[in-house]
């Protein structure tokens, strides 16, 4: 056992079930929907990035694309959430929360990718 | 690229791991810690308040306690992060700082610059590898020259003091190994504008596999080697290296040309060497016992040259050990007096220090000085910085091995033709060859002598082409220099000489002036500066060459040069009956320069106009080994 593997995939699965924990539930339902768990995922998912950036495979490439995808859709959601609560001075409505959640199930999308990749890495390698 | 942000983000990883998880808690932290706003109300910060908070903490700007003022609670939390996220920080920068300072690092950054500056170049260039005192007065002359180069040696001391330098055009360094196909293709070995590579390097094991990857990099590329042994020599001619040079072979030649040949040893030195100088006196050297002292690798080829020259030699040699000396060596140290005695110093006409060691050589002839004050003292100077010592010396000739080699590479690369011209020549008889050193002399008089290559093409001459495309032009008309016919008598101003014929496969020494020019044709000129400057002007334009080859100035607009040419429509014919004239006359004179002639031209392309018989005559006058193939000599000289 690798405790590098472990943590690397730990945080690679953490990141998507956060995000599907965040996504879950109705898109303009804001009970359903926590801002900590939307904090969390967007923090798991840059250290993840961060622990795939400096892989020269190919696999490795892609792992990068898929977890910059996600920081990038998981940081408009927080961006759209933050301006909409401090800037434009509206308390979150049905509207702008759909639309954080659309993101964040972009998100969601390129953070399953990413564990389909790792799961066929796993598969592939033979002990 | 790609890899200097590998290495920068693999060695970045833990310390970007620890300030996310440091911002983030403290994040958390603030959001979660209950305050009151300025009415004493309870207020949570959000975290869009608290990530603006932790920002201007963690970075020391610090605006204050912002929106409200904080609790005690909110207060002890900030007291913890403040501390924590500074030293996340200065972590996170000082790994930044240790990487940047990290020996692969730079120089994966080194060589990433270098490959994007060699890869910006869009002027010739050539590559030089190995920067010792060869290379280093190859790259000063070249870059005089404002021609570009690109430098790779393994010794980061030598490209330090490259770096140091001041040189008059670009120079790209690299300090890396260039057997490894790797660096030299960075280095432009396949790049579009790379017209050669120099290989310098001490081992001739390097400089081998340096010219054979180059080759097998790139075919086409001119390659000019050094290697020490003729077995090494062999191998990189093999395989296509388009002139190898050994150093000891070199010098020893060149010597042993000074004591054969004078007038030679003056051209040599004189086309290889720096221009701007007029041509020297030679030498005089008288016929006598010449001693030589040391036999290393450079008196051993010494000897085998001024041997063959049926010259007097005796041997001086410290080391008994050493295999093959000749007959008569004395066996004991030059540098002192009873050694040269013994070796019959008071007899010798001349004395060459040979060894190693410059201080050696210096002491030796010194010494012979006192012994034999009339004494020829040729000095082999071993290193460049010893040039003043040398100079201080006051020797006949001193032969600095770096410069020989250097002077040699760089007039083969200023005017490629001229390694197969000396190659020919030198094996002249001193009549000849001083006919040839008058002839130059004759056309250069007291200016400082340039020497240039003219290629017969649309692009280097796009004057003469088109003029080629109508008419027939000779040698004499244009490669003499300006021709003005005053009654009956040709003369010639800007004076120049075409030296040397490249046509095809075939060479020819000296062309003849009744010779036709032919298109890609390729000649080593001789002349002046002001020569030259003409030269090359005139070729490139139409209106200049028409004019000194007519002596009219046709109008250059188009519509007038329309009208002029209705007017003289007469003229083309007029010329060509000049032409045949003038050929006639010079059919005689042909037979007298077949010794120089090749074949191959001799045969397709100016015999055309002699009628059957001659030619019959021609080909028996002709010697077979007259007709060289390129890289052959004319052995009957």
């Amino acid at each position: 056992m690798n405790s590098e593997k472990v943590i690397f995939a730990f945080f690679i699965v953490l990141a998507l079930t956060l995000n599907f924990g965040f996504f879950l539930g109705g898109m303009d339902n804001a009970s359903h929907h926590n801002i900590y768990e939307l904090y969390a995922a967007l923090v798991v998912s840059l250290i993840s990035t961060i622990l795939k950036v400096g892989d020269r495979t190919h696999l490795g490439a892609v792992f990068l694309a898929t977890s910059l995808v996600a920081d990038l859709q998981l940081i408009a959601a927080a961006v759209v959430w933050g301006y909409t609560e401090h800037v434009s001075g509206t308390s979150l409505n049905g509207e702008t929360l759909s639309i954080v959640v659309s993101l964040s199930g972009g998100a969601l999308l390129a953070n399953i990718i990413s564990v389909i990749l790792l799961v066929s890495e796993t598969i592939t390698v033979r002990r | 690229m790609s890899s200097l942000f590998h290495i920068l983000f693999r060695r970045l990883r833990s310390p970007l791991i620890v300030l996310v998880a440091v911002y983030s808690i403290s994040i958390l932290g603030f959001v979660l810690i209950p305050g009151v706003d300025d009415q004493g109300a309870p207020w949570d910060m959000s975290f869009f308040h608290a990530f603006y908070f932790v920002s201007f903490m963690a970075t020391t700007i610090g605006f204050g306690e912002i929106p409200y003022a904080f609790t005690d609670t909110q207060r002890f939390w900030a007291l913890i992060t403040m501390y924590a996220t500074v030293v996340a920080w200065l972590y996170c920068i000082g790994m930044l700082l240790s990487i940047f300072q990290d020996a692969v690092f730079r120089q994966q950054l080194r060589i990433n610059s270098f490959r994007r500056r060699v890869g910006n170049i869009r002027e010739p260039f050539y590559i030089v590898c190995g920067y010792g005192d060869t290379g280093t007065q190859l790259t000063r002359s070249l870059t005089n020259e404002h021609i570009l180069c690109v430098v790779i040696d393994i010794d980061e001391n030598r490209i330090t003091e490259l770096e140091g330098d001041d040189f008059k055009s670009p120079v790209f360094a690299l300090c890396a190994d260039a057997s490894q196909s790797e660096y030299l293709e960075m280095a432009g070995v396949t790049h579009r504008w790379c017209q050669g590579m120099v290989t310098l390097a001490n081992d001739d094991t390097v400089n081998l596999t340096v010219a054979i990857v180059a080759q097998l990099l790139n075919p086409d590329l001119r390659l000019i080697a050094r290697a020490e042994t003729p077995e090494a020599e062999a191998n990189i001619l093999s395989f296509g290296a388009n002139e190898v040079i050994n150093p000891f072979e070199t010098f020893a030649s060149r010597l042993a040309l000074a004591i054969r040949s004078p007038s030679l040893y003056c051209l040599y030195d004189w086309m290889t060497g720096i221009t701007h100088q007029v041509m020297k006196e030679p030498p005089d050297l008288e016929p006598g016992l010449w001693i030589i002292s040391g036999f290393g690798r450079f008196g051993n080829s010494l000897y085998e040259h001024l041997d063959d020259e049926d010259v007097e030699l005796r041997v001086i040699e410290s080391d008994r050990s050493i295999r093959d000396l000749p007959a008569g060596t004395v066996i004991g140290r030059a540098t002192e007096a009873a050694t040269l005695r013994k070796a019959g110093i008071k007899e010798a006409v001349g004395i060459i220090a040979g060894t190693n060691v410059d201080a050696n050589n210096l002491s030796i002839l010194m010494t012979a000085f006192e012994e034999n004050p009339d004494l020829f003292r040729v000095a082999r100077q071993n290193e460049d910085k010893n040039a003043h010592l040398f100079e201080a010396a006051h020797l006949n000739m001193v032969m600095q091995r770096g410069s020989v080699i250097s002077n040699t590479i760089f007039a083969l690369i200023k005017t490629p033709l001229l390694g197969d011209f000396l190659r020919i020549v030198s094996r002249f008889k001193n009549d000849r060859a001083n006919e040839l050193v008058s002839s130059i002399i004759g056309v250069v008089e007291n200016d400082i002598p340039e020497l240039w290559e003219l290629s017969i093409n649309a692009e280097q001459t796009p004057a003469l082409h088109k003029v080629l495309q109508n008419q027939q032009l000779l040698v004499s008309d244009i490669l003499y220099g300006i021709k003005t016919v005053e009654e009956g008598s040709t003369n010639y101003q800007k004076k120049s000489l075409p030296l040397f014929l490249r046509r095809g496969d075939g060479n020819v020494i000296l062309p003849e002036g009744n010779r036709f020019i032919k298109e890609g044709d390729r000649y080593l000129m001789c002349g002046s500066t002001a020569a030259r400057d003409c030269m090359i002007h005139s070729l490139k334009n139409i209106n200049l060459l028409e004019y000194i080859l007519t002596g009219e100035d046709k109008p250059t607009g188009w519509v007038l040069r329309k009208l002029w040419e209705r007017r003289h429509n007469k003229y083309n014919s007029k010329i060509n009956v000049v032409d045949d004239l003038m050929i006639e006359e010079s059919q005689s004179d042909n037979d007298l320069d077949n010794e120089n002639t090749d074949k191959n031209i001799a045969d397709k392309a100016d015999n055309q106009l002699l009628d059957e018989k001659k030619q019959l005559e021609n080909q028996k006058k002709k010697h077979p080994e007259d007709y060289l193939p390129v890289k052959d000599i004319n052995k009957e000289d």
